[in-house]
């Protein structure tokens, strides 16, 4: 069956040079739409708020500003990366169309998978350790139970 | 008519474990609140009082809650103030009064004061002054952010000093073009804020707070004090040597993969052009704040170190320098119930002979000697500051600490300093303290970069540590 829609999930940090190439070929040679996704987690982010507030006992305003800071960082990193993709996409001549959401890594993942009716799910995951990767299996493993299309894991470069 | 289809996703895990996880958060505290129950109904042991036996099982509920995580902080404190009274461990109007701690109000005007030094934006035109002129080379720039990260945490909460300058350091690494997560330069940027904030915050009264809570909590148990002065003279030669240290373990485990810091430069001018001239809010609140600093060297033993902090937070309302509600932007009001807290815990545990009683039996047979007592509690407080907030740690320790040592005659200053000032040496985990949990958020530094060489410092802290307790110390009239 051919494929129309395909999605490339970025990392947050890492480069995705195989997924990038693997994502675009395919979609090249489905003559698919590719559409790559950066998730703007904000999980690190309040995690290093939580520890300023209730052990640092710092106001709202220090919290308020380190919050903007590293959000900017990070939505320009996916700009940045959403960036590298488009590049190889118009190289390419595959149809491109570069997403960014903010919040919660798989519910945003879940949401553009079943609103754009994607096909194919090409997700670049952190290098782990084997004890690591035991421990988060089950996110991939809950990804691809939920998720209607295919899903293909790789490793970051 | 369009029909619409609902799709209803059928969990299929057995019974038992939904009802554990939905109802994880109940069963903890049902089951903390037995094994509070639990300790306070078994039969009072031997050379304990029933008092003492209660203020164990709040030590305990405490100590689980501190580790855990599950509330903030200060609600745990606020456990114990509620806890106390209510197992007849002290009376009501005592643990009351004791919220009246000259450690708490201290604690309460240098957070006002911090705070006042950041609206004003003194502390961030100091730090792009410093970098801007002293940073011209990437070595240089780099001891800059180490020894500023540092030498601001001396007089300002270190945890503060990490989120002021994290966007500056952020900043310096874009305008160089570093990659996060690969870049050498970036993780040395990074570790040095980071590990600066945290040896810097051990220097004075003023970095974390957390040695105005051992002053306050060892008042309230032997009556002895700490003045600003002799504690900075104390710690000062293991600042210098941490700070050494740190600078070549960086060095040596990260590359310094960039040649030139030219880009920097026009970024940090762009800046310090940006903010302008210095103003008349800067100038004032710098002043007060060098005067207070002053007071607290000088006469602070005679008026205390609470009225001189509080009379300079009066100052800056005289001078309209910052309004009520820039300071409550600034400071997170949490900070009263966990040192009240605190210093409620520790004494409820040293009057009610708990302290020396847990001590004896738990410690007893491993410290021996004085010096054993430095080793053994140095290492302790390092440890559990890894997995705690500092202040817990020192809540925790102390009165058994100070328990353990009166059998060995031997002055509880000692001790104190042995768990205040590796309490606040967290390196390896970014829960152990804000600035370590900043430094993973730049995504520069990776979590095992910082568990490995984190566990190298924790190390040669407690090596340094030890070596300056043994040999500087008995110089300064902290012999042991």
């Amino acid at each position: 069956m051919k494929m129309k829609n395909i999605l490339l999930v970025l990392p947050s940090s890492g480069g995705a040079g195989r997924a990038i190439a693997h994502a675009v070929g395919t979609a090249k040679k489905e003559s698919a739409t590719l559409f790559a996704l950066y998730v703007l987690e904000t999980e690190v982010t309040e995690d290093a708020l939580e520890r300023l507030t209730d052990m640092g006992f710092i106001g709202e305003r220090p919290s308020t500003e380190l919050s903007e800071a590293i959000t900017k960082e990070k939505r320009q990193r996916g700009y940045e990366s959403l960036g590298q993709v488009q590049i190889k996409a118009m190289e390419e001549g595959v149809e491109f169309e570069p997403l960014m959401e903010q919040g919660e890594r798989f519910s945003k993942i879940l949401e553009v998978i079943e609103g754009r009716a994607v096909d194919l799910a090409v997700i670049v995951r952190k290098k782990e350790r084997t004890i690591a990767r035991y421990l988060h299996r089950p996110f991939f493993d809950e990804l691809k139970e939920k998720s209607p299309c295919a899903i293909e894991v790789f490793d970051e470069d | 008519m369009k029909k619409e289809t609902v799709a209803a996703e059928i969990d299929r895990r057995s019974i038992w474990l939904l009802l554990i996880v939905k109802g994880r958060r109940i069963l903890f505290f049902l089951a903390l609140l037995s094994f509070l129950w639990y300790i306070v109904s078994i039969p009072v042991p031997e050379g304990l009082t029933p008092a003492g036996r209660n203020a164990i099982a709040i030590f305990f509920l405490c100590l689980i809650l501190w580790v855990s995580n599950v509330i903030p902080l200060a609600i745990t404190s606020l456990f114990a103030i509620v806890l106390v009274p209510l197992l007849d461990v002290l009376p009501r109007k005592e643990v009351y009064g004791l919220f009246g701690n000259e450690a708490v109000f201290f604690i309460l005007g240098a957070f006002i004061l911090g705070g006042a030094v950041m609206h004003s934006g003194l502390s961030n035109r100091i730090a792009l002054f410093i970098m801007g002129r002293f940073g011209a080379s990437p070595k240089r720039l780099l001891l800059s952010v180490y020894l500023l990260s540092a030498v601001l945490s001396f007089f300002m909460s270190e945890h503060a000093v990490a989120a002021m300058l994290f966007p500056i350091v952020l900043d310096i690494t874009k305008s160089l073009g570093l990659k996060p997560g690969t870049s050498g330069y970036g993780k040395l940027l990074f570790f040095s804020l980071s590990w600066g904030c945290v040896i810097g915050g051990v220097a004075t009264f003023l970095g974390g707070a957390r040695v105005p809570l051992a002053a306050g909590m060892l008042r309230e148990i032997t009556g002895k004090t700490i003045d600003f002065v002799s504690y900075s003279v104390a710690v000062l030669p293991l600042v210098a040597v941490m700070l050494l240290v740190g600078y070549l373990i960086l060095t040596r485990a990260f590359p310094m993969d960039v040649e030139s810091v030219e880009k920097v430069h026009e970024f940090l001018e762009k800046r310090i052009r940006a903010i302008g001239k210095v103003s008349y809010t800067e100038y004032a609140v710098g002043l007060v704040l060098l005067l207070t600093v002053i007071a607290w060297a000088t006469i602070g033993k005679i008026t205390g170190l609470s009225t001189i902090a509080l009379t300079s937070v009066v100052v800056l309302f005289i001078l309209r320098l910052v309004r009520w509600k820039d300071i409550e932007a600034y400071v997170n009001w949490g900070v009263i119930l966990m040192y009240g807290g605190a210093i409620i815990m520790g004494t409820a545990l040293e009057k009610s002979g708990a302290a020396s009683w847990m001590a004896e039996r738990a410690f007893g047979q491993w410290v021996v000697n004085p010096w054993t007592a430095i080793a053994f509690f140095s290492l302790f407080a390092l440890l559990l500051t890894e997995g705690m907030s500092n202040a817990a740690v020192i809540a925790i320790l102390l009165p058994v600490g100070v328990g353990l040592t009166q059998r060995f005659s031997m002055d509880p200053r000692i001790v104190t300093y042995a768990i205040a000032i590796p309490a606040g040496l967290a390196f390896a985990l970014p829960i152990s303290t804000p600035a370590n949990a900043i430094a993973i958020s730049s995504n520069y530094v990776t979590v095992k970069d910082m568990a490995k060489l984190g566990a190298v410092m924790t190390v040669v802290s407690w090596i340094v540590f030890n070596l300056v307790a043994r040999f500087y110390w008995p110089l300064v009239g902290l012999g042991y």
